[in-house]
């Protein structure tokens, strides 16, 4: 019976030693709310475009320098990586924020209200912090204050990583971009877990949004070229009408959700967003060209969407005697939270919001890149309210419009839930 | 039996009036031989677009004129009626010819090869006789010379109709034949003929084809309006790519399904299709037109009623809508079957039975159509090929490499007089 009860006794000791962290946590966290506001507020009015947030960078880099705390810049262009070392042996914890603004002119009438405009695509446009990725930024450098004043008492490692680019570097010939090339570069080599959190102005300001398993889609660029034979519009028996072809191809496609994916595990979806052929009323045009988007949950069911779009694209052009080119480019893998490390830290996340205020999601099929460094480790990424309380969800402007605007009573929140998992983690691993 | 044979008798003796006739066009018609491909030739190395027909329209009109007729111009902007008063009274038989050229650049290497430039829809093009109606001029002319020479034999009067515009101009609501119509010139007409030369019929033959002949022609639009989305959340909005897809693949049900096929065929063609601007977002509308080919009214306005049932229904179906436009240009070029079958003995006799050829239906049109909504009246492929050449490697029409060979003209020149005098015979 000793023998049981002795490691009981170190395992809830040691939970409880880093448990007991909370109140310091909650107290530092509200103590330097304001300062969390102002950074975001900084940030939001001075917004950086993918791979170039080299103000944001070096406002991060000089924050986590002064709290004593190594420093890596240019990760993957514009990545900054700190690591703090708790004075007790432990896991190494990574957080993550990302960092980079939206090629999207603000509207909201707001004192620190993006004015940047730059040229993006030949088009001048204005940049605006449209997805909360300035929230990201300083809920972060708060945690790493909150974290770095009690680094003594922490039973590890916490690995801060501030990433550029997650909104995409759609150029020529770029093939890797913020997270996908920080892992590529070693990020998440000496890593146990990683963390991370995306506001949403779809959820209430003291809510946290949370799934297990497939929770973001994975994104893959589609493209289908028809090659017919082009003819007289009024002899089509003389020509191979890529335009018929591509209809039958666009309805043969919507039986992959209706009759080969199956619906009861995971959603999906094959959107084709433009098809472009022809330019004459009575010419039938040599090809035909369609894009599209494809959002997936998971390897397998990711594969078998490939698959059919292949088989299908392929075979009814050739059943018309005509040929489909059919090129898929994956961007973002889907979003995996690892059951396990969420059944574990669900707790974390009612300790830290109140268990009434945590809510399961629905698996979301817009991506995000925070998923490459979870296909490295396990990971969580959790959604925080950022919607007025009382707001309407649907009246609310989504993310990557003009309109976005967050409501900033839910940062301490975040940063209070970020340095839970950090310390509750620690305390599990011990 | 008398009473019977006498008829029998008086008809003999038109026909043998008609075969003197035949016989007086067949040597006038040789003799001109050489004129009209001169015209022809002039009028190939100076082609003029629809509408724009002035030098070509003069040389007609002064011929004309030297011919003693009379003569009416500016018909139809630039077209010019000729009127021959034959000795004899009887009906009064028209002819017509169409007289524009294309914005087409010719490549073919001629001593008369069209140099003529102009600027067309802002770009600058060639300009050609690629549909050959040079020779449908010259051949007209030719005719109405060698019939102003019989006109004291002539039991009837003849209309020399040389129409602009049959290829079309864009920026009116109406022209060529239509306005020929318009202002009246089919009137005092009993009936019309007309000749198309064909580069895919050897030089020396001649085709027909009773009934619907050639396609109507009508343009079509549709414009699918859906609900803009994001890509990645289809059913917050409603998509009209896919739509538009369901509502393609449905109007291939028309041929398959709506059309009798075994009367007449029909073409149901989308030609272009546009919608969207990005990988993930499912965009508002989908423009899609084309072109639809009937052969009859009544074909015609059931293939109007199917589209636009197929593209209303099938965009109601997914919460969408359909705006279809469908408008008109060329009716049906229908040769009606009695003409056609009084007609046969005057193109037998002129190209020799083995010589005529009866066509499959054409799905390509011709404004030849609107006379025929007036009167009856018979329209003729004439080869222009040369012998023992391959139809299926010879320049098409409207194409640059569009070439003809000259010596099916006195055919044309033949078979045009033969139909004046063999209906005025008839017709006595």
């Amino acid at each position: 019976m000793k023998k049981l009860i002795l490691p009981f006794f170190l395992i809830s000791g040691i939970a409880l030693g880093q448990t007991k962290l909370k109140p310091a946590i909650d107290k530092q966290a509200a103590a330097i709310e304001s300062k969390v506001i102002e950074w975001r507020r900084d940030i939001h009015q001075n917004p950086e475009l993918g791979n170039n947030e080299f103000r944001t960078a070096k406002k991060i880099a000089d924050h986590l320098r002064a709290l004593g705390i190594e420093v890596t810049e240019g990760v993957a262009v514009t990545g900054v990586v700190g690591l703090l070392k708790g004075g007790k042996p432990g896991p190494t914890v990574a957080l993550r924020a990302d960092m980079d603004a939206l090629p999207v002119t603000e509207r909201a009438d707001l004192p620190f209200k993006s004015t940047v405009i730059t040229t993006y695509n030949g088009q001048q446009t204005g940049v605006m912090h449209a997805c909360g990725h300035d929230t990201h930024v300083a809920i972060l450098m708060g945690v790493a204050e909150v974290l770095a004043g009690m680094r003594s008492e922490l039973q590890g490692n916490v690995k801060f990583i501030f990433q550029p680019a997650e909104e995409g570097i759609y150029q020529e010939g770029v093939t890797s971009w913020g997270a996908k090339q920080m892992v590529e570069e070693g990020v998440m080599q000496n890593v146990d877990a990683i963390f991370g959190l995306h506001i949403s102005s779809q959820t209430e300001v003291g809510k946290i949004g949370y799934r297990s398993g497939p929770a973001q889609a994975a994104v893959d660029n589609l493209e289908i070229i028809v090659h017919g034979t082009q003819a007289h519009g009024a002899s089509p028996w003389s020509g191979v009408d890529p335009i018929v072809t591509s209809a039958q191809i666009i309805t043969g496609l919507q039986t992959i959700l209706s009759r080969s994916v199956n619906v009861t595990q995971n959603p999906a979806v094959v959107t084709v967003g433009a098809i472009h052929g022809g330019i004459r009323h009575n010419i039938i045009p040599e090809k035909v060209e369609m894009i599209g988007t494809i959002r997936t949950f998971g390897d397998d069911q990711q594969a078998l969407v490939h698959k059919r779009i292949n088989e299908i694209a392929t075979n009814i052009a050739e059943s018309a005697g005509a040929r489909a080119e059919v090129k898929i480019t994956k961007l973002y893998p889907t979003t995996v939270n690892d059951p396990e490390l969420t059944a574990k830290m669900i707790a974390t996340i009612e300790s830290a919001a109140g268990k009434e205020n945590v809510r399961m999601n629905p698996p979301v099929t817009g991506a995000e890149d925070f998923s490459f460094y979870q296909r490295e480790k396990p990971g969580l990424f959790i959604g925080l309210g950022g919607m007025k309380k009382g707001g309407d969800p649907t009246k609310t402007p989504s993310h990557h419009t003009p309109d976005f605007y967050l409501d900033e009573g839910g940062f301490v929140l975040g940063m209070r839930v970020l340095s839970y998992f950090v310390v509750d983690y620690m305390g599990m691993k011990k | 039996m008398k009473r019977i044979l006498i008829p029998l008798l008086l008809l003999s003796v038109s026909a043998s009036g008609q075969s003197k006739l035949r016989t007086t066009i067949d040597k006038q018609a040789a003799a001109v031989e050489s004129k009209v491909i001169e015209w022809r030739r002039d009028f190939h190395q100076h082609p003029e677009l629809g509408n724009q027909e002035f030098r070509t329209a003069k040389i007609i009109a002064d011929h004309l004129r030297a011919l003693g007729m009379e003569v009416t111009e500016g018909v139809a902007v630039t077209g010019v009626v000729g009127v021959l008063r034959g000795d004899k009274p009887g009906p009064m038989v028209a002819l017509r010819a169409d007289m524009d050229a294309l914005p087409v650049t010719e490549r073919a290497d001629l001593p008369f090869k069209s140099q003529v430039t102009t600027s067309y829809n802002g770009q600058e093009t060639g300009v050609m006789h690629a549909c050959g109606h040079d020779s449908h001029v010259a051949i007209l002319m030719g005719t109405a010379e060698i019939l102003a020479g019989m006109k004291d034999q002539l039991e009837g009067s003849v209309k020399f109709i040389f129409q602009p515009a049959e290829e079309g101009v864009s920026d009116v609501d109406m022209a060529g034949a239509e306005l020929m119509v318009k202002e009246g010139v089919m009137q005092d007409v009993d009936v019309i003929f007309g000749l198309h030369i064909w580069a895919q019929v050897e030089a020396g033959k001649i085709g027909y084809r009773a009934g619907p002949t050639m396609a109507a022609v009508d343009i079509l639009g549709i414009e699918v309006n859906g609900t803009q989305a994001h890509g990645a959340s289809p059913w917050s909005g409603v998509d009209p790519i896919v739509t538009s897809a369901q509502i393609i693949t449905g109007l291939q049900t028309i041929l398959s399904r709506s059309v009798n096929v075994t009367q007449n065929p029909a073409v149901v063609t989308v030609g272009a299709i546009h919608g969207g601007i990005r990988h993930n977002i499912i965009p508002e509308k989908v423009e899609l037109i084309g072109t639809i080919r009937t052969f009859g009214a009544e074909q015609q306005s059931l293939v109007h009623r199917r589209v636009n049932e197929i593209a209303t229904k099938i965009a109601e179906s997914a919460g969408g809508s359909a705006k279809v436009s469908i408008t008109k240009l060329y009716p049906a070029t229908v040769n009606p079957p009695d003409l056609t079958a009084k007609m046969l003995p005057s193109i037998q006799a002129a190209a020799g039975t083995d010589h005529v050829v009866i066509l499959d239906p054409m799905t390509g049109s011709e404004d030849f159509s609107f006379f025929q909504q007036e009167k009856p009246g018979f329209f003729i492929f004439l080869g222009g090929m040369k012998k023992g050449a391959d139809p299926l490697k010879t320049p098409s029409h409207h194409t640059p490499d569009f070439y003809l060979d000259e010596s099916g003209f006195t055919l044309g020149v033949k078979a045009l007089g033969y139909f004046v005098v063999d209906y005025m015979g008839m017709k006595k």
